[in-house]
């Protein structure tokens, strides 16, 4: 009840709105995705209070999941990473004549998802929470090692590719002052880097600027099927075709969207792959298949949701859109973790509420309104690109009112635009940027808890348990990479 | 003697990037005292992961048989990359000294005219108006000001 009466205050739904509103641009619009569009509005949450800024940030968040759906479904070009698999049977939905039935199945199975994702959320976040209090430095340690290594081996990329990146993001998260000693680190006697590198300039750097420097000039407008308000509504075999996939890729998602890694991206590709297998006719997936829509769109959906657990109940970013809005909590003055629930009940459950509330605007305003979203999209990349150039050296600018900050976006934009060149997925490296000061201070604590020795990983039941999940998933990692050597080597016999 | 042509792949390179940026780095980290195992020092941490990164560099050069070529890899988007950025780094050098409005001004007309080629008109428009409408917002709705130069604009 306190959550509804925080969420349901005008102001708070205001912002809510606001953050759905420009989430659904965010996530319609090629090339800048709930990252950037995060991290340059986050300097216009510093006049707000903490509840009012991540009611507004998270809306962004999934209702860029939302918007995504839109351009992948009327112009086979997905908005968000998340909505790629929408793409395939989305757009040849739209190319039936079925636009309208794809985005309303699309918009109905996001707020199904994102709804069944709130209830649970609100059911497990606050035990786990009180559960995540007999935590100390040695148990984060362990659970940390577990985040990297279910990252590594969730990733779309090969293994070695993202370990290299999320060391390459600890090894950043180190610059600056060295919490325990007080030494400087790699700061070069550049005053600003003393406090370390933000995440905002890495990850609007990465994300924002890199896509801009990694897209060519187009024109996108030609391709739009816009659909009629009156070709909304899906058939009744079309709803009977996409209950059964929402269910499962809400469920589906939602559990994969708390572990590490990029779980949107990740929850729709296997929720794709799990209803192709299952259906009776896998041979309709890409030509139109309903449930091809209504499963990635759940699951996509349901993973943004589930992703707020450990950022609420732990204090644990599972990914970087999750460390930004972790970032801004942190600048209004409210450490998430075990203690918020506790310490600032009204932006936990308010917060919470908010995301139920949201979830139906989001509906309200992704099918009535689709049409006029569909302008947006007529504007030329030419003119768009520039505008976004524009709001990410503001946004970096803002944070911090330093022009080093920019300076740090525009290397991370060409460090981005080459990691893309050579297939290198830049989500790690941000993740790692954010726990590195968490997990370098655990793993030093620790060691000056046990003085010196590494068994006092093993003594404690909790974090022994964590890093038995650790060996597990090393050595299921280690047996699909024997394996995958193997067959190449197979193969390149046979052609010999 | 017969002479093997070595392909040059992409993981050659890019793993050769991070294991020779990881030596430089590591070598710069020469006056972090790395501590001992009971009281570890401000370079235990970015030693161990430079390791780490040198190793995991490595490992992908000896993967590089996987990788397509080097020159597989399409460069036709650096010229416009290339303008992208030095405009922006151009308007991160001015943007204190003549402000928001007239660096963001210039920046947006100067993307849209000289290198996309639009009507000089309308970018002119978009360039000054878009600056001016995201001023007003910041300064009167947002409550933060954003930067006037040294013309006081």
């Amino acid at each position: 009840m306190l959550g509804f009466s925080v969420a349901l205050q005008p102001d708070v739904l205001w912002y809510a709105f606001l953050g759905c509103l420009v989430g659904t641009l965010v996530g319609m619009l090629p090339g800048i995705g709930p990252l950037a569009g995060i991290s340059i509005l986050l300097p216009a949450t510093f006049g707000l209070d903490a509840t009012k800024a991540i009611v507004m940030l998270a809306g962004i968040y999934y209702g860029s999941q939302y918007g995504g759906s839109t351009t992948s479904i009327l112009m086979r070009i997905p908005g968000e990473a998340s909505s790629v698999m929408t793409c395939i049977d989305g757009h040849a939905m739209a190319l039936k004549g079925r636009a309208g039935a794809a985005l309303c199945i699309a918009a109905v199975g996001s707020f199904i998802a994102g709804t069944v994702g709130v209830v649970i959320l609100t059911l497990i976040a606050p035990p786990l929470a009180t559960f995540a209090l007999r935590f100390g430095p040695p148990e984060y340690t362990a659970l940390l090692m577990l985040g990297l290594i279910f990252l590594a081996y969730m990733s779309p990329t090969s293994l070695v590719r993202t370990l290299l990146m999320a060391a390459t993001g600890l090894l950043l998260g180190m610059i600056g002052i060295d919490g325990m000693t007080g030494h400087f680190r790699y700061s070069f006697d550049i005053p600003e880097l003393g406090d370390g590198i933000g995440i905002v300039p890495v990850a609007v750097g990465l994300f924002g600027l890199g896509e801009i420097l990694s897209t060519p000039s187009r024109s996108v407008t030609d391709r739009v099927v816009a659909p009629r308000f009156a070709e909304l509504l899906p058939t009744r075999e079309e709803w009977r075709q996409s209950v059964m996939p929402i269910a499962r890729g809400s469920v589906l998602g939602f559990l994969i969207g708390i572990l590490p890694g990029s779980a949107h991206i990740i929850s729709s590709f296997l929720s794709y792959a799990l209803e192709k297998r299952i259906s009776k006719n896998p041979q309709e997936f890409g030509q139109g298949a309903v449930a091809g829509v209504a499963g990635p769109e759940s699951a996509n959906n349901a993973a943004s949701t589930g992703a707020f657990v450990p950022m609420l109940a732990l204090g644990l970013p599972t990914g970087p859109v999750i460390a930004v809005l972790m970032a801004a909590l942190l600048i209004h003055g409210v450490p998430p973790g075990p203690t918020l629930v506790n310490d600032h009940p009204e932006v936990f459950w308010g917060f919470v509420a908010s995301m139920y509330v949201g979830n139906l605007m989001l509906l309200a305003l992704n099918l009535p309104l689709v049409g006029i979203f569909v302008s947006v999209l007529r504007i030329p990349y030419a003119y768009l690109y520039p505008l976004i150039i524009m709001f990410c050296i503001l946004g970096v600018y803002e944070v911090n009112h330093s022009t080093v900050d920019v300076w740090i976006m525009l290397i991370m934009g060409v460090v981005g635009y080459a990691l893309r060149k050579f297939g290198f997925d830049p989500a790690p490296l941000v993740l790692g940027l954010v726990i590195a000061p968490i997990f370098e201070m655990s793993l030093r604590q620790s060691l000056v808890m046990s003085n010196g020795s590494w068994t006092i990983f093993f003594q404690r039941p909790i974090a022994a348990s964590l890093l038995t999940v650790c060996a597990v998933v090393i050595g299921l990692a280690v047996l699909s990479l024997v394996r995958s050597q193997m067959d190449w080597r197979n193969s390149i016999a046979k052609d010999l | 003697m017969i002479l093997r042509q070595v392909t040059v792949r992409q993981d050659h390179i890019s793993g050769g990037a991070f294991v020779i940026a990881g030596i430089i780095v590591f070598l710069l980290s020469g006056d972090l005292p790395l501590g001992s195992m009971a009281m570890p020092g401000a370079g235990m941490m970015p030693k161990l992961v430079l390791v780490l990164m040198i190793g995991f560099g490595l490992a992908l050069v000896a993967q590089a048989h996987k990788s397509p070529p080097l020159a597989a890899l399409e460069w036709d988007d650096l010229p416009h990359a290339f303008c992208v950025i030095m405009a922006a780094a151009a308007t991160t050098a001015l943007y204190n000294l003549l402000g928001f409005r007239i660096t963001m001004a210039l920046m947006l007309c100067g993307l849209i005219v000289v290198v996309e080629r639009q009507n000089i008109l309308r970018a002119v428009l978009f360039g000054l108006g878009i600056p001016l409408f995201i001023d007003i917002l910041f300064g009167y709705l947002l409550k933060s000001p954003l930067p006037r130069g040294t013309f006081g604009f």
